[in-house]
């Protein structure tokens, strides 16, 4: 008995093979996605951690502060392995003769390797009196630097050609982030440079500080550790103490490692969804189609559990095959992700491995996919009435009017056929709650995705147009003086120069530190705009703006106090919350230029100039015209900073696009299985209409209308889902490092409604053809009309 | 006058070897308010002859006139609108659309040919279920919800009326109602009834009796008096 129900189940198979190899490829997509990327998940995380172990990295990273009070400090603190000082100073350098930039020296003793933060020499040799610099890798790159080649570091007594030894790499600067404030660099703008620590003594005093940095014995508990050394450090007046994992690029990295993880089951769940779905749907109408098979097997002594299990190896079957060639993909998807991202990020250290656990793992989600999406259909081909089920008759079910003729008494005049439209919504419950479920999984799916890629366009048009308004930001090689910011001013092609004071500063509130970036600008500044709960505002005479993240993290509001330490100019002040702005990139905190120069003891505190261009200047140009000036030691181009945002953003996008295109597909599916039933369930009441002289046109609108108003139902749903999805979706990514607000067009709202009325459309189109093809005559000889 | 005429009426299905031919050369002639009942075994070409009759399908060969229009040679969209006015079917399985109320499953048709609420109600009353007008179809019986498929198909007030097995899933006194309702049309509304069954009782009914063996007209017997729907025994 068993044996020819298989033969059955084979020959139904070659009958639609077509159908079934695409669930199949479905499944096996699927499941090499999930093992790609979390085979890419775990590589990556072991490769870090490999490098970090290589390399050294420091646990805990000191900054400002009684340097020798902390070292001495740490060092007898319990868990501590080696500590560590080095010197880091931000200055212009100068590549290729005529680019000027800005530089992260950072310094690596003389003679051999650092014992904490040591560099891996990829090519060339470790930095000596001779060479007493050695790039690091992005950089090199970027500018196609190598051993032999010279840069130009400003000195105290201006321009030193300084030889390249080598490049390297590190695990500190993975990504070479500038700070947290500013993860995305802009390789034209920032670099980082290993130096010789004796050509960093020689360098001004002004923006070097030294650095703390300390490992910790294996087994220690970490954060309690971080904490301990973050509050020592803080007592010993240091500006800022790091732990490895906030590290910028670290942190950089760990967005992208999230975002694996994530990707390991958000792409697995869609494609099994997917896949789910188009088994449940080719079941469904498998059983309908086999309702007289099924009837006389079950007339002839077959159990209903033998029929149902029947039914339910189709989706087994389906996903074996599919986790039988998903698996071993997936493994191998792992290494090459891995190979390419590393190779992309030019990571030096690269885990490749396939995870046995991770294959069992697909293959478990691959048979739960096949038997969850059969499990309904072969429990209706268990629970069919033979007698009915021979006679090929599908019950029809009760009839009524719907709540909305009640509500709206008008609509009971409507014309017969439109009443059936209006109530062939509600005729199947089933068939109505999984398609209107369908359709809001759907719209929920394309509203969340295209919804995250608007809030992101708008928040980095936001950032890069309407609250950094400068279109250039260049450093001098002296203080920002009015006659230096004059001559700026004076080029041609600049439109407006402004002197800035972008300063390391240290906020403390009761509860909390935080280390960032003090921006001061002229009150009536036209160069940055200042948003205050939604509305531009000037900055305050006194006080200061933080970014909104700190209201949380510092646990201040408006009116409190906080200490501010700005280092560079001897500041230690207490200054007042004057408000939150809100920016995307980075946490910043805003000061008035005169106030800040008050607080200074009357020092110009203002080291950069920003500017914007007069209409017509090409941005290159104007590259090349501000850097050759004396006065100008670095050059950043903002909106280069926002393209390069926007290159970031690609991965994101296509992710975001696979998603999207998901979820039509799923839209599509659903609403092609219930239109499939819906007109399988009515071949007789269509054809008593073709007979009765009905034309098949009005029955294509009909049923056409039907659908888009089950649809519609789902739509709005959706839509809720969809923006509160979305909202969870930016809020996860949301940190100091980024603040995604949620912004959706309206217009994405009207598209994505159209896009699942058009998947709907599409997706009745075979079934029309179907209504179109029926034969009146041959219903009526089958069914007996 | 005749309402339907025939002459040498074939289809056949498929090609070469295994062709069937279900129909063979039929030729009939029926008049305005006559009550017609075709009678065969399975197989004999009854439903066919319905089928081509109601421009449903197309002959093979030969020419069907119904209520003076040449059904030979139309195409699909021709043949819907021919059915829409002049013909009205009435099938086994009543086929009436759930979700509409009796009035309202009649008023789907009624439409179709500008046809208003009191008529379709007209329609209803004519069958005997002018109270059961709201009532949706899961709450009528086997023989109401024919008979208002009967209502269905007249109210349009087609010339003919074609049915199929009527009484094929009622029992006996349900049966005996529609078959009344059915007679009544031809004798007191003069519309052509061509009813198709193959219970040999309902023939007593018949003004004349069509038999049909392997696609041919194996006989044509009037009836000198047909029976009432409640002399039938089956």
């Amino acid at each position: 008995m068993v044996s020819i129900l298989h033969r059955k189940l084979w020959r139904d198979l070659r009958l639609r093979r077509s159908q079934f190899v695409a669930v199949i490829i479905t499944i096996v997509l699927g499941i090499a996605l999930f093992g790609g990327t979390y085979d890419a998940y775990q590589n990556l995380t072991d490769s870090y951690h490999q490098l970090f172990a290589n390399l050294n990295t420091a646990d805990m990273t000191i900054a400002g502060g009684q340097t020798d009070a902390i070292v001495q400090g740490v060092k007898g603190v319990s868990g501590v392995a080696d500590v560590t000082t080095r010197i880091v100073a931000d200055v212009p350098v100068q590549v290729n003769g005529d680019h000027k930039m800005l530089g992260r020296l950072v310094g690596i003793p003389s003679g051999g390797q650092p014992s904490i933060d040591q560099v891996d020499i990829l090519s060339g040799s470790y930095p000596d009196v001779s060479a007493p610099v050695l790039i690091e890798q992005h950089m090199a790159q970027h500018f196609d630097l190598k051993a032999g080649d010279t840069i130009q570091v400003l000195g105290t007594n201006g321009w030193v050609d300084e030889k390249i030894a080598g490049v390297g790499a590190s695990a500190e600067y993975l990504w070479p982030a500038e700070s947290r404030q500013q993860i995305i660099p802009s390789f034209d703008d920032f670099g980082i440079v290993f130096a010789d620590e004796s050509l960093l003594a020689a360098l001004p005093s002004t923006g070097a500080h030294t650095e703390v940095l300390v490992t910790y014995k294996s087994g220690v508990d970490t954060k309690g550790l971080d904490q301990l050394l973050e509050d020592f450090a803080k007592n010993n007046g240091a500006t800022n103490a790091t732990p490895l994992a906030d590290l910028p690029s670290n942190a950089a990295l760990s967005e992208d490692l999230s975002g694996f993880q994530e990707m390991s089951l958000m792409f697995p769940l869609l494609f099994l969804a997917a896949a789910g779905m188009a088994t449940y749907v080719l079941l469904t109408r498998l059983v309908l189609s086999q309702r007289g098979q099924v009837g006389l097997l079950m007339a002839s002594g077959f159990r209903k559990r033998t029929v149902f299990a029947h039914y339910l190896e189709f989706g087994l079957f389906a996903a074996i095959v599919g986790a039988a060639f998903g698996a071993p993909l997936g493994g191998l998807l792992g290494s090459v992700i891995s190979k390419m991202y590393t190779g992309a990020l030019s990571i030096p250290a690269t885990v490749t491995t396939a995870h046995l656990s991770t294959a069992l793992i697909g293959v478990v989600f691959a048979l739960m996919a096949g038997a969850l999406s059969a499990l309904a259909p072969s429990m209706r081909a268990a629970k069919l009435v033979p007698a009915q089920a021979m006679r090929g008759l599908i019950p029809a079910g009760k009839g009524g009017s719907t709540w909305i003729e009640r509500v709206v008494p008008p609509l009971g005049r409507l014309p017969a056929r439109w009443k059936a439209v209006l109530r062939g919504v509600g005729r199947n419950r089933n068939r109505t709650l999984s398609t209107v479920i369908g359709v809001v999984l759907a719209v929920t799916l394309i509203l969340t995705f295209w919804g995250m890629i608007d809030s992101i366009q708008v928040l980095l048009s936001r950032q890069f147009d309407q609250v950094n308004r400068q279109n250039a930001q260049v450093y001098l090689t002296g203080q920002a003086t009015p006659d230096a910011v004059a001559e700026i001013a004076a080029e041609s092609g600049v439109a407006h120069a402004e002197a800035v004071a972008d300063l390391p500063v240290s906020i403390q509130s009761t509860t909390g530190q935080y280390h960032t970036e003090l921006l001061g600008f002229r009150p009536d500044t036209t160069l940055h705009s200042f948003i205050v709960k939604g509305h531009d505002v000037p900055l305050p005479s006194s006080g200061v703006y933080l970014g909104t993240s700190l209201e949380k993290d510092l646990g201040v509001k408006v009116g409190d106090s906080v200490t501010i330490d700005v280092p560079d100019v001897n500041i230690h002040t207490t200054q007042t919350v004057a408000g939150f702005v809100s920016e995307p990139l980075g946490t910043y905190a805003y000061i008035s230029l005169p106030e800040l120069t008050t607080l200074a003891g009357g020092a110009n505190p203002a080291n950069t100039v920003y500017l914007t261009y007069a209409p017509g200047a090409q941005p290159e140009t104007m590259r090349n015209e501000l850097s050759a000036l004396p006065a100008v030691g670095a050059f950043v181009d903002s909106q280069a900073l926002k393209s390069m945002a926007q290159q970031f953003m690609g991965l994101f996008y296509a992710f975001v696009g696979v998603m999207l295109a998901l979820g039509g597909l799923m839209a599509f599916a659903l609403i092609y299985n219930t239109i499939s039933a819906n007109v399988a369930e009515r071949a007789s009441e269509v054809a008593m209409m073709r007979a009765g002289g009905i034309s098949r046109h009005t029955i294509s609108r009909l049923l056409t209308s039907e659908n888009v108003l089950l649809t519609l139902i789902g739509v709005i749903p959706g839509l809720l889902f969809g923006y509160v999805f979305a909202y969870y979706g930016l809020s996860v990514y949301s940190s100091d490092l980024f603040k995604w607000d949620l912004y959706i067009r309206p217009t994405t709202y009207v598209f994505t409604v159209i896009a699942i009325i058009i998947a709907a459309l599409l997706s009745q189109r075979p079934v029309l053809r179907a209504v179109q093809r029926l034969d009146v005559a041959t219903v009526v000889r089958e069914r007996s009309l | 006058m005749n309402v339907i005429d025939l002459h040498s009426a074939t289809r056949t299905f498929g090609e070469g070897p295994t062709a069937v031919r279900a129909l063979r050369g039929v030729d009939l002639q029926l008049d305005q308010g006559e009550f017609i009942v075709v009678l065969g075994p399975s197989g004999s070409g009854k439903t066919t002859l319905l089928n081509l009759i109601g421009g449903i399908e197309e002959a093979t060969s030969g020419r069907i006139v119904v209520d003076g229009i040449d059904l030979t040679n139309m195409d699909e969209d021709e043949r819907t609108e021919f059915r829409r006015s002049h013909v009205g079917f009435v099938f086994q399985f009543f086929n009436l659309i759930p979700t509409l109320t009796a009035l309202e499953n009649v008023q789907l048709m009624a439409e179709l040919v500008g046809k208003n609420h009191d008529d379709s109600l007209s329609a209803l009353d004519a069958v005997g279920l002018a109270d059961r007008a709201d009532h949706f179809p899961g709450m009528l019986s086997g023989g109401e919800q024919q008979r208002v498929a009967i209502a269905r198909a007249l109210v349009k007030k087609p010339p003919l009326l074609l049915v199929d097995e009527p009484t094929g899933s009622l029992d006996l006194d349900t049966g005996r109602q529609v078959l009344t309702q059915l007679r009544a049309v031809a004798d007191r509304d003069r519309r052509t009834v061509l009813l198709v069954t193959h219970n040999a009782a309902i023939g007593g009914m018949g003004d004349r009796v069509v038999r049909l063996h392997s696609g041919e007209i194996a006989s044509i017997v009037s009836n000198e008096r047909p029976l009432g729907a409640e002399e039938v025994e089956w």
